[in-house]
């Protein structure tokens, strides 16, 4: 009786107590980096070339080759994709595609193929089977002299032993080796990724600085297989990256912020400037190239054209619901137009889509003048443009390897490429304010009529909400 | 490419559009030609332009002019009543007494007034009209008149002035309705006395008038053809937290530009006076020199990061999107009036009377007073604070800023010492929230936490709210009281220009020849009568130093979330922020100390002290009627309470210790107990769950009491479980009194009549003496009849009168957050908590006798052993 009583007088105290709500803690969806197993006693002896290494690595990890020959980093391609207006699924990557900075590998395989995940590529003759053609070295390198040179094959000089014995799990110098310096360059390509992220500070980006966070801590990797994938090689976001991957998408404690999220992507907020510490290229004029002109990197090359510069970049925003339409080898274009090579699908109208950050990159390059559409010219090596500074013979032996018949009559395009901005996150303090999207005093950030709005949604209802 | 068709042009303008230069919204207003005072157009007369006359072809600028509180600021007639406002009241912390005027110094010449703080004034009123009404450029020029006559500086005389030449100042529509203002411009023709050209160089930064080597010349490109500005160059628009700032304070409202400002400084009074700065930016971004900034992820106002403007809540009286029927001449019937002025009826006659709340400096138009929408008629606090307890007490006492701007990070005002002016005519002053001189930029800035003062608000109650105070010290003479002038002072110091000499050498301390900043204090008697003495000689007939404090409110730099106070033992504790002394002044004149403020809604309740040379104020809560749990105490119950408990403690002591010591010498004779069945289940269920309850309650009130000493569970959680315990206990002894009623077990309570007194006093000897000597107790204890008289005794004063006062001042305690009404009447928390604390000590002090008492059994653990097990040994008698 005794112990009825004490729980009846207990009890309601226990319950009443008030407890705090639980929250999810993102550190707990961080993928666990594996031990690091020292390789230096392991490895031994002269290694005669990069293969000879692979075949060394494949002794143990007998799965790896053929794990990485089933990925993008070794294909250069993504799935198949019915497109419409065109008979077949369409393979799209980096094989193939046009982009409106080097343009394409295709005729220039051995400088663009210096960041394949293989050795040799030097031409169409690849052996994309071989597995002793997969480099290990380009990710799993911890010695820090370990660099490729023409068609992937370990440059000059270059301690193949030290690099083996040095293994490790890929950090941001190894992945940044390359996809900090796309598009001939340290910051020329992407704006959200460069060498200013080998070491940031927490102002470059919260997640590498701050916190010291590696590549494959959001790019989360099983089997070689690595998350992650952009517009300016894929049509669609399978295997995407995402915020939401570590984060509560309801963190936001304030009402109005939370009312944000379906419409406003992350990033959007959260990534207010690019290129903080490097210049990037937003600019490429190739019909300007071929001149003798004063040479400087960030304005006129010979071999190149004239370019812009700029640093700090406030990111443009257009609906992006993860997918993008992709010019295609091959497709009509309309010279009087911009051609936009990659433009982000998504409206207003999209569910799926949120107000996304690009950085957006115009550029002028080589189009078939009778045939309307785009050229890969040569560029590299023998009888290339940037040797001979003949658009022409560029052309024609370019187009001789993409299997696009060509003219005889070329001209200049613009171009546009969209690239999204999803790197340089800054700390929560520095997220973009009220005022830098919905002032009528200032210089708002958004467009509201480009985007599909009728005026500023803070006053006229968001997309949400009826029309008023 | 059929699939780009749609993206195409969406995609095609947004490039497009975002590349192109950012196309400003185009202004509504049609386009108007530029009219001087004669009504012909500017670009052919090349004359000043007229507002009234260019503004007041489609606006009625007469009805605008006159009902204007910004206008009418000036037009209060002369006196030296407590005003800090208008330039034209005697303003202590400018000391706008230009005027060598004796006979009537209070009066300040218009033209004066207008050259030196006319920038402070938008114009119209006293800058157009005299006192009887008349346009101040028709009335004749008199040098007697202090509106038609001015203090010419470098002549050191009065002499006329000319309005007929310089203009007279008209409504400055422009300052307001314009984004691009040139206020420098602006002041710099006020100052130069072409007051007819003020409003006109308000335009130069919009590109309408150039200035030249002469004076303005109006830019014909800023013209259309037909003679009227464009439209695109003068947009004119509604008042943004620009057009406020360029009085107000400051404002910033650029979202990238850093803010820098060294704060302090006289152009820019509100945040001069209290600190405030509107500017939707992170004060971690800012350029300030603040102290740990990195951590100040808040914004300077969180209402301007919310993009809230000024007229959002300051807006126009009869501005029909705002305008709601006072609720006084509202009918009972009606929620909403959908009756609105039309706009274009509002267009045109917009009353410029701006809706204000109370703030005690802006005595101007006090029509308008608590005009204004208060913080609870947008905020619905009800919901956002169901984290904090007694909701409604705190609503009833705190104004939601005392909460919401715990601190202000600009620096600010905190003295001005006119009783002695430095080379430039300056008086020396005294900064909050920094340590060191004020107007460097590399200064650096603490921010200072504003001084919560009792205020009676619009609904009657009243509260505390923060407040910015800045003391004032000046000399005045003559009776009825009058303020000496500033040429007098330049006399005294600086006669022909430079330092007197026995002034000098009274105050330069470190003797470098010259007065620095911190020499310039009249700190000592001997100082003072010298200047005295000189004023005296000036012929001013018994000068001496007279001190005013003058508080200003402070309602923006809001602060959110994790920024405000939210903490309990903020207030409830020993170092409560409602009574930290708060930083008069660190230098001020000898033995002259201020007055208390005391006005109709404010009133400083507390007291001055000096600290370390420095002038504090200690602000008393409970002078201004507030009791703070945890904080206050009131000693006469403390002492008196301790006092009875030590006493207690002592008896029981020396009564223990002596027994102790009587037992050893007496005999061990077995004597022949029995067992008898005492308590029953529930009596002793009821005893222990009482006496849990009560030393649980006196325990957590312990911690209530003093969170600072006795802080083992946090203030608001020890509150929590002594309401739960206050439960527990009530119940518990209705539950009791009910079952002793009801089952007539009540009598043993009750005394009997007959031998009442004799076998108290049987009982009190046996326990003064006899039970040394080892004698029998005079009572026998039975089953039913368990209690001794003077137990009898005890119990009817603890569970009659004890118990319940104590429950009942609990409750309404409690009750204070629902029933504010009843507990007041009952003398609020000012009496019920320190009641609630004697009676509480009471209890303390029973509970250790009680508990000694029961060790006067048989045995000495005989008593307890009852009460646990319900057998107690008895002697056989």
């Amino acid at each position: 009786m005794l112990f009825s009583v004490a729980l009846f007088l207990i009890a309601p105290i226990l319950l009443l107590i008030p407890r705090p709500a639980k929250q999810s803690d993102p550190w707990s969806n961080l993928p666990t980096r594996p031990i690091h197993t020292n390789h230096a006693d392991l490895i031994k002896g002269e290694f005669a070339d990069g293969s000879a290494v692979t075949r060394r690595c494949l002794e143990c990890h007998e799965d790896a080759a053929v794990q990485i020959m089933k990925t993008s980093h070794w294909t250069w391609e993504s799935e198949p994709v019915s497109i419409m207006g065109h008979p077949k699924p369409v393979i799209l990557g980096k094989k193939n595609a046009i982009n409106n900075f080097c343009i394409g590998i295709t005729s220039n395989w051995p400088p663009c193929t210096a960041c394949h995940a293989g050795y040799g590529w030097a031409d169409n003759s690849f052996d994309f089977g071989n597995h002793e053609n997969v480099d290990c070295l380009v990710c799993h390198d911890g010695s820090g002299q370990y660099v490729k040179g023409n068609a992937g094959y370990p440059a000059e000089g270059v301690d193949l032993v030290a690099a083996a014995r040095s293994v490790k799990i890929a950090t941001r110098d190894n992945c940044g080796g390359c996809h900090f310096r796309g598009g001939g360059g340290d910051a020329v390509k992407h704006g959200d990724l460069d060498g200013s992220l080998y070491f940031p500070s927490e102002r470059i980006d919260v997640h590498m600085g701050k916190h010291n966070f590696i590549c494959t801590d959001c790019h989360v990797t099983r089997n070689h297989d690595i998350k992650g994938r952009s517009i300016s090689v894929s049509f669609h976001a399978q295997n995407q990256v995402y915020c939401t991957d570590c984060h509560d998408k309801n963190l936001h404690a304030d009402e109005r912020i939370t009312a944000h999220v379906s419409t406003v992507a992350c990033q959007t907020c959260h990534i207010p400037e690019a290129a903080l510490k490097e210049a990037t290229k937003m600019h490429w004029d190739w019909s300007a190239a071929g001149q003798d002109l004063p040479e400087d990197t960030h304005e006129y090359l010979k071999i190149k054209g004239r370019f812009v510069y700029a640093k700090n970049i406030q990111p443009e925003y257009f609906w992006y619901n993860g997918s993008a339409t992709h010019y295609i080898l091959g497709d009509k274009i309309d010279p009087d137009e911009p051609t936009m090579l990659n433009p982000p699908n998504g409206d207003i109208n999209d569910r799926n889509a949120r107000i996304f950050p690009f950085k957006v990159h115009t550029a002028k390059q080589i189009f078939d003048a009778q045939y309307n559409y785009l050229l890969v010219p040569k560029t590299y090596g023998k009888g290339g443009f940037w040797t001979e500074f003949d658009w022409n013979q560029a052309a024609k032996l370019g187009s001789a390897d993409t299997g696009l018949p060509y003219s005889g009559h070329f001209g200049f395009v613009s171009t546009v490429m969209f690239w999204p901005i999803t790197h340089m996150v800054a700390t929560k303090e520095k997220a973009l304010q009220c005022i830098d999207c919905h002032s009528d005093t200032q210089k708002s950030r958004m467009d509201w009529t480009a985007l599909g709005y009728d005026g500023d949604p803070m006053f006229r209802g968001g997309r949400k909400t009826s029309k008023l | 490419m059929k699939r780009y068709n749609l993206l195409f042009p969406v995609l095609l303008g947004a490039i497009l559009f975002a590349q192109c230069l950012f196309a400003q919204p185009q202004s509504m207003h049609p386009a108007f030609p530029l009219l001087d005072g004669n009504g012909k157009n500017v670009l052919q007369s090349a004359q000043p332009v007229s507002t009234m006359l260019t503004c007041g072809n489609c606006h009625d600028t007469r009805y605008i002019e006159s009902h204007s509180g910004h206008v009418a600021f000036g037009l209060f007639p002369l006196n030296t009543q407590d005003s800090t406002a208008s330039p034209q009241h005697w303003n202590r912390t400018l000391y706008n007494l230009l005027t060598m005027n004796m006979k009537n110094p209070a009066t300040g010449s218009v033209a004066n007034q207008l050259m030196s703080y006319g920038a402070r004034h938008v114009g119209g009123g006293m800058a157009v009209y005299s006192s009887t009404g008349q346009r101040l450029d028709n009335i004749p020029a008199q040098t007697d008149n202090p509106e038609t006559s001015y203090w010419d500086m470098n002549a050191g005389q009065i002499a006329a002035w000319n309005w007929r030449e310089s203009g007279v100042v008209e409504m400055n529509c422009f300052i307001c309705h314009i984004p691009v203002i040139d206020n420098q411009a602006r002041q710099a023709e006020l100052a130069a006395g072409r007051f007819a050209w003020a409003n006109t160089a308000t335009l130069a930064r919009a590109g309408i008038v150039n200035k030249t080597a002469v004076g303005f010349a109006y830019n014909k490109t800023s013209f259309l053809a037909d003679g009227s500005v464009d439209p695109d160059k003068i947009r004119i628009s509604d008042p943004g937290n620009d057009n406020c700032g360029s009085c107000h304070g400051i404002v910033h409202n650029a979202a990238t530009d850093i803010l820098i400002s060294p704060g302090c400084n006289a152009a820019q009074w509100a945040t001069e006076t209290t600190g405030q700065i509107i500017s939707p930016q992170k004060i971690a971004v800012s350029g300030m020199n603040l102290v740990n900034k990195n951590d100040l992820t808040r914004s300077w106002d969180i209402h301007a990061e919310r993009l809230v403007e000024c007229v959002d809540c300051h807006h126009s009286a009869n501005n029909p999107a705002y305008y709601q029927e006072s609720a006084s001449s509202k009918p009972q019937h009606l929620n909403f009036d959908a009756r609105k002025m039309s706009i274009q009826e509002y267009l045109y006659r917009p009353s410029h009377q701006f809706v204000r709340g109370q703030s005690w400096q802006l005595s101007t138009s006090t029509q308008t007073a608590n005009t204004m929408r208060r913080c609870e008629s947008c905020h619905n606090a009800e919901s956002t604070h169901a984290w904090l307890p007694y909701k409604n007490r705190h609503f009833n006492a705190l104004a939601c800023e005392s909460c919401h701007i715990p601190k202000l990070y600009s620096p600010t005002r905190r003295l001005v010492d006119w009783t002695v002016i430095n080379d430039h005519g300056q008086p020396r002053t005294e900064c909050r929230s920094i340590d060191g001189k004020f107007g460097s930029l590399s200064t650096p800035i603490y921010g200072y936490e504003p001084v919560l003062l009792g205020r009676i608000e619009p609904d009657g109650r009243q509260r505390l709210a923060p407040y910015n105070i800045i003391s004032l010290w000046y000399w005045v003479h003559g009776a009825p009281e009058q303020p000496v002038t500033l040429a007098m002072l330049q006399q005294v110091y600086y006669p022909n220009g430079s330092p007197a000499n026995n002034v000098l050498a009274s105050l330069d301390a470190n003797q470098n020849g010259a007065l620095d900043d911190d020499e310039l204090c009249l700190d000592t008697p001997a100082k003072i009568d010298l200047v005295a003495n000189k004023l005296a000689a000036l012929g001013l007939n018994s000068p001496r130093i007279k001190s005013v404090l003058a508080p200003f409110a402070i309602h923006h730099n809001v602060a959110g979330r994790e920024w405000v106070t939210r903490n309990c033992e903020s207030c409830h504790s020993n170092q409560s922020l409602i009574t930290r002394p708060f930083l008069l002044a660190n230098n001020y004149p000898h033995n002259v100390q201020p007055d208390l403020i005391t006005t109709g809604i404010l009133d400083m309740n507390g007291s001055l002290q000096s600290q370390e040379g420095g002038l504090v104020f200690k602000p008393s809560a409970r002078a201004a009627g507030f009791y703070i749990l945890g904080h206050d105490r009131v000693n006469g119950v403390q002492i008196a309470g301790a006092a009875l408990f030590i006493l207690v403690l002592l008896g029981i002591s020396a009564h223990g210790l002596l027994r102790y010591i009587a037992s050893r010498k007496l005999l061990k004779t077995k004597e022949k107990t029995k067992q008898v069945y005492m308590y029953t289940a529930y009596e002793r269920i009821w005893h222990w769950l009482q006496a849990l309850a009560i030393i649980g309650l006196i325990f957590t009130g312990l911690i209530i009491h003093s969170p600072s000493v006795f802080g083992v569970l946090s203030f608001s959680y020890a509150i929590y479980l002594h309401n739960v315990l206050a439960l527990i206990l009530l119940v518990n002894a209705f539950l009791s009194a009910f079952y002793h009623f009801a089952s007539g077990k009540i009598k043993m309570f009750l005394p009997e009549p007959e031998g009442f007194f004799s076998q108290a006093i049987d009982q009190m000897l046996y326990y003064l003496s006899g039970i040394f000597k080892g004698a029998p107790h005079p009572f026998e204890k039975t089953h039913d009849k368990k209690l001794n008289p003077l137990q009898k005794l005890t119990y009817l004063v603890i569970l009659n009168i004890l118990l319940p006062v104590q429950i009942i001042t609990g409750i309404l305690i409690w009750g204070a957050q629902h029933w504010p009404t009843i507990a007041a009447k009952l003398g609020g928390l000012l009496f019920l908590v320190p009641f609630h604390s004697l009676v509480a000590w009471f209890f303390a002090a029973f509970l250790i006798l009680h508990i000694y008492l029961t060790t006067t059994g048989h045995t000495a653990t005989s008593s307890i052993k009852a009460m646990i097990s319900g057998w107690e040994e008895i002697k056989k008698s």
